[in-house]
């Protein structure tokens, strides 16, 4: 039978409209449905930005979808334009060898609107940076604008009189969201923004899990059921990256925040096991450990874990093999690169440890922490303070994000040009702790064994027997 | 006269002292001043924060990795299975490649080359390369091993504490094999052909051959092969920190791994210096050992 010309012009016509009504309708239906306070909304996790006056669609008591105030504290100030540089050449260095594409596009902006200004990133891949970036930068004066990781790294700058004290800048006070400067403050004096807004909570395949019909696991038992569903089906639960300790580790963030009746307790556990007060044996400890071996029971990790390394791990997920990939927002970019067709059906969940009432919700971080150069001449300290300023304006940052998939600490920054952004927003709206295993700053005397330890666990290694040995290791670490 | 020309001489050993300086000099600021300072640094408890002054602790650094410090003794054990392990493997086959291939033939050439050809990547990228082969999932080691049906052999390579150390061994000889195959083919190509005519004279078998006219002979070469190797392997630092960086429970940290984590990351500046002077007679103590040995060899023959 012949089909006619006009035919097959309307078939192509019906197709290519459903092709993109299907790209629009879930993007622009969300932000259609009118986003006042209270309101109904459709979509859960989709927001408005990240000020405390935008809004976000979350269940309300009553399991509702509303529309909320996000919880976060903004500056509560006007933020102010970025302020003028000097002419000069500094250099700018950093980890993020991922963004150095689109810093490069803000650098050219900079310097346009700056003439006779010139920076110059320097980057290296982010262990190098953790092991040489104080001793590199503490010999270099040029390097006027510099980040650190939060905690441990920042400590050790602060330590050497290697951050500028930067409270007074107004761009300082009005740009940046109050309760992101935490991590960046020592004794109420601001040494850094931390430029990063992070969430370091477990990525699920939403689309996955429609499909499948299964439910978010909201405690400690529905999470290992969902393992259980999981893998019976054929699908990885959690695409743990247990080989690759800087991501592995991130799981331990939602342990800790729920492994003590309080803050103040975690934190006290924490400065204990770092003072040698305290090991591994510790009841708190072996109990988290257990959990890690009950999720290896569960079937929650793939097939030989301990050699499952984070270059695999995100093309599991991303490629549908896997259900969830546990680190948090930064991973959205590996995973759309491995797929694009993940984009938009990425969202977050906190992964909750516990059957009773959980005292935080997820985790949020705060890094990528930008800081002056003390060694810097004034001129070279004056074109990075611009700088900064201009990283801080709301326009600049959210072309960092969006270019990036990164959320900020800048106020009014709006995400709505990335999809994955909005998805993974949900988890803002609730109570987060900023996250816990930065606590520890001894990185490699006790951190690093303390995770491998539990990597060696989940991977199935016996528990007992693996905390006494630890231990052992920890303690002669503190005695050298 | 002789006068005249002693002091030529001692003029021309003056200009030649000068010629040596700017070398001298250049070793001196950049190798001998560090290495000196780093005998110092050993005898301290320094956190590498130019704000706090380093404690003088004489040998404490020493005793304790001696004595208290687990780690330090099973990264050096690792340090010593993984040399053992390269040195009979690595020697072993590139004598074996070289032996093939001495005679300059188109095919010799080319597999020369081919067999050479790993030594000119990056550490990173064979650690890479070997990763993604080791893979227990996905790995072409484990896909190869299932489809001939030996499952057992489908081992978690780098991520079960067990195989983590032979694995990199694998890697690391794949990777410098070539390299010392042409070591050993320009050792071979130096041996007299009338040594192996008057072998072949005396009715020598192709075995007998090798033991009684290469063997001897390819010995200097094999100490120089020998001693490379060993040295490869204390500072196989690449390759281990790309494929399991010191893990699984520190199953392949070796000395170098150990003493960059305590330096960069642990700030334990004297205790790392204390291990790379560990690290510096280890190794000396080794190639002079295996020089001996080889050396006395040689003289019996």
């Amino acid at each position: 039978m012949k089909v006619s010309k006009s035919a097959k012009a309307f078939k192509l016509l019906v197709a290519g409209a459903f092709a993109l009504s299907a790209t629009i309708v879930p993007i622009s239906g969300a932000i259609a449905n009118t986003p006042n306070l209270g309101a109904k909304c459709t979509d859960e996790g989709m927001n408005t930005g990240t000020t405390s006056r935008s809004l976000i669609c979350v269940k309300n008591d009553r399991g509702e979808l509303r529309w909320a105030r996000v919880k976060l504290s903004s500056s509560g100030k006007s933020p102010v334009s970025a302020s003028r540089s000097p002419a000069g050449s500094i250099e700018f260095h950093h980890w993020r060898g991922e963004d150095k594409t689109v810093f490069d596009a803000i650098i050219a902006k900079f310097e346009a609107a700056n003439p006779g200004v010139k920076v110059t990133q320097v980057i290296k891949d982010s262990t190098s940076y953790q092991a040489t970036a104080l001793t590199t930068i503490r010999s270099n004066p040029k390097a006027a604008v510099f980040t650190t990781f939060r905690g441990g790294q920042f400590n050790d700058f602060f330590k050497a009189n290697m951050v500028t004290d930067i409270t007074n800048q107004r761009f300082v006070t009005n740009n940046v969201i109050q309760s992101a400067l935490a991590p960046a403050t020592v004794a109420g004096k601001v040494y850094g923004i931390p430029y990063h807004s992070l969430f370091n909570n477990p990525l699920y395949n939403a689309d996955m899990f429609a499909k499948k019909g299964w439910k978010v696991p909201k405690n400690w038992t529905q999470l290992l059921a969902f393992c259980k569903t999981a893998k019976a089906d054929g699908i990885i639960p959690f695409a743990w990256p247990a080989a690759t300790r800087g991501n592995a580790g991130q799981i331990l963030n939602s342990f800790l925040m729920n492994s003590a009746p309080d803050l103040a307790t975690i934190e006290q556990r924490v400065i204990d096991i770092e003072s040698g007060k305290a090991d591994l044996n510790s009841a708190w400890f072996k109990d988290m450990a257990n959990k890690y071996k009950q999720m290896n029971d569960a079937g929650c990790f793939p097939n030989n874990v301990t050699g499952y390394n984070d270059s695999v791990a995100p093309v599991d997920f991303a490629t549908g093999k896997a259900a969830i990939y546990p680190t948090g927002s930064f991973g959205i970019s590996s995973v759309t690169k491995a797929n694009p067709d993940m984009k938009g059906k990425i969202k977050m969940f906190g992964m909750i440890t516990t059957d009773d009432k959980p005292l935080y919700e997820g985790i949020t971080n705060n890094t990528f922490i930008l800081s002056v150069n003390p060694k810097s001449t004034s001129r070279d300290q004056q074109i990075a303070r611009a700088f900064i300023s201009y990283l801080a304006q709301a326009s600049v940052a959210r072309e960092y994000a969006v270019g990036t998939s990164q959320h900020t600490s800048i106020v009014n920054v709006d995400y709505s040009a990335n999809v994955d952004l909005l998805n993974v927003s949900d988890i803002m709206g609730k109570k987060l702790l900023l996250a816990p295993r930065f606590l520890f700053l001894n990185v490699a005397q006790v951190r690093d064994p303390m995770e491998d330890a539990l990597i060696a666990i989940g991977g199935g290694a016996d528990v007992n027997k693996t905390l006494t040995d630890t231990s052992a290791k920890i303690k002669q670490n503190l005695g050298k | 006269m002789r006068k005249s020309k002693n002091m030529i001489r001692r003029g021309e050993s003056k200009v030649l002292l000068l010629m040596a300086l700017p070398a001298f000099s250049i070793y001196a600021v950049l190798y001998l001043y560090p290495a000196l300072s780093n005998l110092l640094w050993a005898t301290r408890r320094w956190d590498g924060n130019p704000e706090s002054e380093p404690e003088t602790v004489g040998f404490r650094n020493f005793t304790y990795m001696f004595s208290n410090d687990d780690v330090f003794i099973q990264s050096l054990g690792n340090n010593f299975r993984f040399m053992l392990l390269v040195v009979i493997f690595q020697t072993g086959f590139s004598l074996l490649f070289a032996t093939y291939l001495t005679k300059n033939t188109r095919t010799t050439i080319f597999l020369r080359t081919l067999y050479f050809f790993p030594t000119i990547l990056s550490s990173v990228s064979v650690g890479l390369i070997w990763l993604a082969l080791y893979d227990p999932n996905y790995g072409f080691i484990n896909a190869s091993f299932k489809a001939l049906g030996f499952e057992s052999l489908a081992l978690n390579w780098l991520g079960d504490s067990r195989y983590a150390l032979y694995a990199l061994a694998v890697t690391q000889v794949w990777f410098h094999t070539g390299q010392m195959m042409v070591i050993y083919v320009a050792g071979l190509q130096q041996i007299p052909q009338e040594l192996y005519e008057a072998a072949q004279v005396d009715g020598a078998s192709r075995w007998q051959q090798f033991k009684h006219v290469t063997w001897p002979m390819v010995l200097p070469t094999t100490a120089v092969v020998v001693a490379y190797t060993t040295i490869q392997t204390f500072r196989a630092f690449d390759l281990v920190y790309t494929m399991t960086n010191g893990g699984p429970l520190n199953s392949t940290e070796i000395i170098v791994t150990l003493i960059y984590r305590n330096a960069f990351f642990g700030y334990q500046y004297g205790y790392a210096a204390a291990q790379t002077v560990v690290l510096v007679v280890v190794v000396l103590s080794i190639t002079w050992l295996q020089r001996r040995t080889l050396r006395l060899d040689y003289g019996v023959k």
